[in-house]
């Protein structure tokens, strides 16, 4: 069974998996949030002996609880690199530069997903009116981005479409969100909400998706562009592109449900930037 | 009159030491009840005290924030932590009393009213675990850095305790019911061997019908213990009992002498008073002996004068004799009782009257002796009481089986202490009238009846003696 804690230790291996050294650098500092990614004091702990054992100096996994706070660590160097959700990209575009980007059942691309509790007639966004609602994180394509944009569309802000909002830090919050009753629907990763799924079931059993979004650009690894160049950056690019050629690192993507690492280009996020200008022109 | 017979007191003190030893069984199950009923509550308003305060440290700054997400996330982590499922729901609200998050977000919808699901709920000061039910639920502020951010409600499963209360009672009612039943064993055997004396005593006095028995020594408890001692003055005073009633015996014995006395008194009377008349005749005999009509004359009246003697000294060898020769009863025993009362009553210038109205069949079925002992003596006491020109009456008659013997007289009444010495069956005192006890103890022994009366001026003294076996039973 798939478990948290093996997402994470796959997690680890693939950004541990080159076992190559990175040069002068004496430690590799690499920004996590639990928005996508779920907290875990001791599979934290193995990313970090996985990763010094894979690039051969000490990495240091910097986890902080939200995209803004792990973004703000990357733009000012406090981590080298973040794995990091396509929209806190595109809001520091000129800044930040690709990395790779997961391949998810053949494609670098993930839907946004609006559920619900599994006794809630709503069908659409529309019929969500006056309920409650949980996203996971304001700089979160898929737990913010979609929706806002979706009710953008329909000239509506989250707070005054909703009788409440609430933001749960975490697609898996999201799901318990809803699953547990706490509020009636929620915008959730699609992802995420798949990986779950397996991992599990009775979790998202409790929800149910009620729409989804066009096919948006993955969560992609991310570094500062005028870092890009470093070898210890380098060294990390390659590591995560190659990792689904050994067995090691086929393992770890495995337990992520992810196919392999691959190139990215910034138009992959085009659609996001659409979501994006739209909420911008509307309010 | 209470109905049904007392219980012995062999059996009513051990069944009072058995009823006190439930009772005491009763009270100390309570005591422990209510002890265990305190303890648990103080427990339990520990628990929800550190309950409150945990929340309070660990959501105050939430709540303040009014983030609905950590409060959700913290009450759901702490309930899964719990390995003692006494929390089983928590609800927290904002400064307004709006609910923020609960541990069951669909019984407490996000910014529902906490008062909603307040009801019943109690304050930690006076929070007590109910007798009925399975939860107990407590609403208290969360203070934060000593202010009031919000509320917290919380309920508590207390069936555990509840059934641990359970338990306790029925430990205690079986285990007391054991314990009470065994020591009331204890207690009655127990008390029933500490009254084994009494028992004994009481058997004696009742074995002895109206005379008590002494206890033999035999019987007697070891050592000199109050039974003992008890024991000691029973025996005594059964041995002043048996010389009181041998003293009583012997009063009636000098009364019956008493009664003769008075009865040869009377009839010396009798003979002396014809007797000057005899002489005169015998004198007039010898002065006139050659005057034949006069002699004739004068034998005839020494003949009646000394037949009347003859039959005064028939009557009273009949009296006497009769005492022995278990004789019935028959017509002319009344007819003797006349001649030997007449003289008293003559003597007395006191009018008789005198009514026998009974068959010889009927009669026939009493012995004569005890019957004239009994009408003589009421007479002779009758004659005493009504005094100089009084009237005396006997009335024999059969009424219903019964022989009806009626003695009235003139007089003032039996004293207070003749009528106990007529009727009563304790100590005869030595005061009283003649003969009296003697007529109770007789007529007692012929299963009669004694009535005293006092009508017209008249005491009426009737004896009922039963003529058939049959018929007598213990009437005295």
């Amino acid at each position: 069974m798939i478990s948290r804690r093996s997402i994470l230790m796959a997690a680890a291996a693939i950004i541990g998996f080159p076992a190559r050294r990175v040069g002068a650098m004496e430690v590799f500092r690499l920004g996590l949030t639990p928005v996508f990614l779920d907290n875990d004091a001791r599979v934290v702990d193995q990313l970090r002996e996985a990763f010094a054992d894979t690039l051969g100096i000490p990495v240091e996994l910097e986890q902080r609880r939200t995209y803004e706070e792990v973004t703000g660590l990357l733009l000012e160097g406090s981590v080298d690199a973040a794995w990091l959700c396509g929209y806190p990209y595109l809001q520091h575009r000129k800044s930040l530069e690709l990395m790779a980007v997961p391949v998810w059942n053949g494609r670098p691309l993930y839907q946004s997903y609006l559920i619900t509790g599994p006794d809630n007639t709503a069908t659409t966004l529309a019929d969500l009116r006056g309920s409650t609602h949980a996203f996971s994180d304001p700089d979160s394509n898929s737990g913010y981005l979609v929706t806002a944009s979706d009710l953008a569309r329909m000239r509506e802000r989250p707070d005054s479409f909703f009788k409440r909002t609430i933001f749960t830090f975490g697609h898996r919050n999201v799901v318990r969100a809803v699953g547990d009753g706490l509020v009636q629907s929620g915008s959730v990763d699609g992802y995420v909400w798949e990986a779950l799924t397996r991992t599990e079931p009775d979790l998202t059993k409790r929800t149910k998706v009620i729409s989804k979004s066009e096919w948006l650009g993955f969560p992609p690894f991310c570094t500062r562009a005028d870092r890009a160049g470093e070898p210890a950056i380098r060294a990390m690019r390659l590591a995560l592109l190659d990792m689904g050629k050994t067995a090691q690192g086929k393992a770890a993507l495995d337990l992520l449900q992810l196919d392999r690492m691959a190139a990215a280009q910034p138009s992959l996020y085009d659609g996001i930037a659409k979501r994006m200008r739209e909420l911008e022109n509307v309010f | 009159m209470r109905g049904g017979r007392p219980l012995p007191l062999s059996l009513r003190v051990p069944l009072l030491t058995v009823a006190l030893m439930v009772l005491v069984g009763i009270i100390a199950s309570q005591q422990v009840l209510t002890t265990l009923r305190n303890v648990q509550n103080e427990r339990i308003r520990e628990l929800a005290q550190l309950q409150i305060e945990a929340l309070s440290v660990a959501l105050g700054p939430l709540v303040l924030r009014k983030n609905v997400w950590e409060v959700y996330d913290t009450l759901d982590r702490a309930t899964g932590e719990t390995h003692v499922q006494r929390l089983v729901f928590t609800a927290v609200a904002d400064e307004n009393g709006n609910i923020l998050a609960a541990t069951d977000p669909r019984r407490a919808p996000l910014d529902s009213p906490i008062r909603a699901l307040a009801r019943d709920a109690q304050n930690l000061e006076t929070l007590s675990i109910p007798d009925q039910g399975t939860d107990i639920r407590l609403l208290s502020d969360l203070v934060y850095q000593e202010r009031k951010v919000g509320q917290i409600l919380i309920e508590m499963d207390v069936s555990d305790l509840l059934a641990a209360r359970g338990k306790a009672a029925r430990l205690l009612l079986i285990g007391n019911a054991v314990a009470t039943g065994f020591l009331a064993l204890l207690g009655y055997f127990g008390m029933r061997r500490m009254l084994r004396p009494i028992t004994l005593l009481v058997r004696h006095m009742r074995n002895s019908g109206e005379r008590p028995e002494p206890i033999p020594q035999t019987d007697m408890p070891r050592g000199d213990t109050e039974m003992t001692r008890l024991f000691r003055s029973y025996n005594s005073m059964v041995s002043s009992i048996e010389a009181k009633a041998e003293a009583d015996k012997r009063l009636a014995n000098r009364e019956r002498f008493v009664s003769l006395g008075r009865l040869s008194a009377s009839l010396a009377h009798e003979i002396n008073n014809p007797l000057g008349g005899l002489l005169n005749a015998a004198d007039t005999i010898k002065t006139y002996a050659d005057r034949p009509e006069v002699v004739r004359e004068s034998a005839e009246l020494l003949t009646r004068g000394l037949g009347h003697m003859r039959d005064v000294a028939r009557a009273t060898l009949d009296q006497n004799r009769l005492d022995r020769s278990g004789a019935v009863l028959v017509v002319e025993d009344f007819d003797d009782l006349h001649l030997l009362i007449r003289p008293e009553v003559s003597r007395r210038s006191q009018d008789l009257d005198w009514r026998i109205n009974a068959d010889q069949k009927a009669l026939s079925h009493l012995a004569a002796a005890p019957v004239r002992q009994i009408v003589l003596n009421l007479l002779l006491n009758a004659t005493e009481a009504s005094g100089q020109g009084g009237k005396v009456g006997l009335r024999v008659s059969v009424l219903g089986g019964s022989l009806h013997i009626e003695v009235s007289d003139s007089g003032p009444g039996l004293s207070k202490v003749a009528a106990a010495r007529l009727l009563g069956n304790g100590p005869a005192s030595s005061e009283g009238g003649v003969g009296l006890r003697v007529v109770h103890d007789t007529t007692c022994e012929l299963q009669g009846v004694i009535r005293l009366n006092r009508t017209d001026g008249m005491t009426v003294v009737t004896i009922e003696l039963p003529l058939k076996p049959g018929q007598r039973g213990d009437k005295c």
